[in-house]
């Protein structure tokens, strides 16, 4: 990266995951291609962990089984009903692995350093073969949404389409008034109200979509942009705390998303208005 | 809107895969890791938990037979000291018994007895009364040497003797 030289190679990361190569007009990005190793990684740790599975437990069990109880029990704390935890936390426990994995494979050493140049626009770039998969809103994007998709059939499944629909579009609410109208004359007033603030739900669920994606990407791209930023100004020794920084972030980052999931599932699941 | 993709890149086709890629991970987690995992787990608190119940049940019914034992031991314990009791008692009624009727056994044989023996005494003092009165007759015939006849003489007789 010497100024001045002819073939001058840029370096620079990019907000957006780069294409790497097409197959039949699906574009591949280095972010999907590291999604892919994650998934893969993760596959072999799980069929590797759950094929010795026995009704005594030994070695490695023990671990397994320890923290699957101790996230129940976590889940337990938020859901205060074990049904409900062991119905939910599937999909938690996954959006976890998953984020977890994909965060820290951002950091390993080769991603990101291995790649190729490519030249446009009479300028040299140097494009990643793989970049970290939660830092590219396409991958947070589709967790956010499958996520809140997944909220919303259990809250249908848990209360029933009619009891759903009626949080968002509160029809109930506008039903109700001439049955209650002659106790409480003050029902013209309210119900109205309360059909307002239910279609503030509706924002409230694309302002999810949002949140979740956006704080994950957000978190891990602005990882991705400090390290380069270090390593512009000096490369050895100097990433190390800002790496085990990310470490950290990456953990926080996994954790929070498959938390404010769990949330949002126990509170769409629950009976009782909000 | 527009804008928000362009920057950032997105692709239905990409935001498609992730999604499918997290499904992949949810199927395998669930099918292979989770399930089988909480299975075992549950499985084996209910083996534990009924593990637990049998042996408190276990040593319910231990103490019970134990109790039940204890019982049957008394009562087999009070039974023999009963038949032993009425075991004595009878015994001694029928030596008493026996003795009771050995007494009026031989009682009865002296009484018996002695009836005999009156009877012949008084057979003998009869047999004797006739016998002198027939001396006496003779006696007194060859003394007076006079002959009644039987009859008189006989009369005469007795009246000597009751008189």
């Amino acid at each position: 990266m010497t100024e001045g030289d002819s073939n001058q190679i840029k370096h620079e990361t990019t907000i957006f995951a780069e294409p790497i190569f097409e197959v039949g007009g699906f574009t591949i990005t280095n972010s999907l291609l590291n999604s892919w190793l994650a998934v893969i990684i993760i596959i072999l740790f799980l069929v590797a962990a759950s094929r010795k599975i026995k009704k005594v437990p030994r070695g490695v069990q023990n671990i397994f089984e320890f923290l699957l109880e101790s996230a129940l029990d976590f889940a337990d704390s938020i859901t205060r009903d074990r049904k409900k935890t062991i119905k939910l936390l599937p999909i938690c426990l996954t959006l976890f692995l998953f984020i977890l994995v994909n965060n820290y494979l951002g950091l390993l050493p080769f991603i990101g350093s291995i790649g190729f140049v490519e030249s446009a626009h009479g300028e040299n770039v140097f494009i990643p073969m793989f970049r970290g998969g939660t830092a590219d809103l396409n991958t947070t994007l589709a967790l956010a949404l499958f996520s809140v998709a997944a909220i919303h059939i259990f809250g249908v499944f848990a209360v029933g389409f009619w009891n759903y629909i009626n949080r968002f579009i509160n029809i109930k609410a506008f039903l109700e008034i001439p049955k209650k109208f002659k106790e409480d004359k003050n029902i013209v007033l309210v119900n109205p109200i309360k059909s307002f603030v239910s279609i503030i739900e509706i924002i409230g669920e694309a302002a999810k979509v949002a949140s979740l994606s956006l704080r994950l990407f957000g978190n891990i791209f602005a990882g991705e942009v400090l390290i380069a930023s270090i390593m512009a100004i000096f490369a050895f020794f100097t990433p190390i705390p800002f790496m085990f920084l990310e470490i950290i972030v990456g953990l926080v980052q996994a954790l929070v998303f498959s938390i404010l999931v769990l949330v949002f599932m126990s509170m769409s699941t629950s009976a009782e208005e909000h | 809107m527009e804008e928000l993709i362009k920057t950032f890149h997105i692709d239905y086709k990409i935001l498609i895969a992730q999604v499918v890629n997290f499904t992949i991970v949810l199927f395998v987690l669930y099918k292979f890791a989770y399930g089988p995992l909480l299975k075992a787990m549950n499985d084996r608190t209910k083996k534990i938990e009924k593990g637990l119940k049998d042996a408190e049940e276990v040593g319910k019914k231990l103490q019970e037979t134990e109790d039940r034992e204890k019982e049957v031991l008394t009562n087999a314990k009070r039974e023999a000291q009963s038949i032993i009791e009425s075991a004595e008692k009878t015994a001694l009624k029928n030596k008493e018994d026996l003795l009771e009727e050995a007494k009026k056994k031989s009682e009865e044989i002296v009484d018996n007895t002695r009836k005999q023996l009156e009877e012949e005494k008084k057979k003998m003092l009869s047999e004797i009364k006739s016998e002198v009165a027939d001396l006496v007759v003779a006696a007194t015939g060859k003394v007076i040497d006079e002959k009644m006849d039987d009859k008189k003489d006989k009369e005469i007789i007795e009246r000597s003797i009751k008189s």
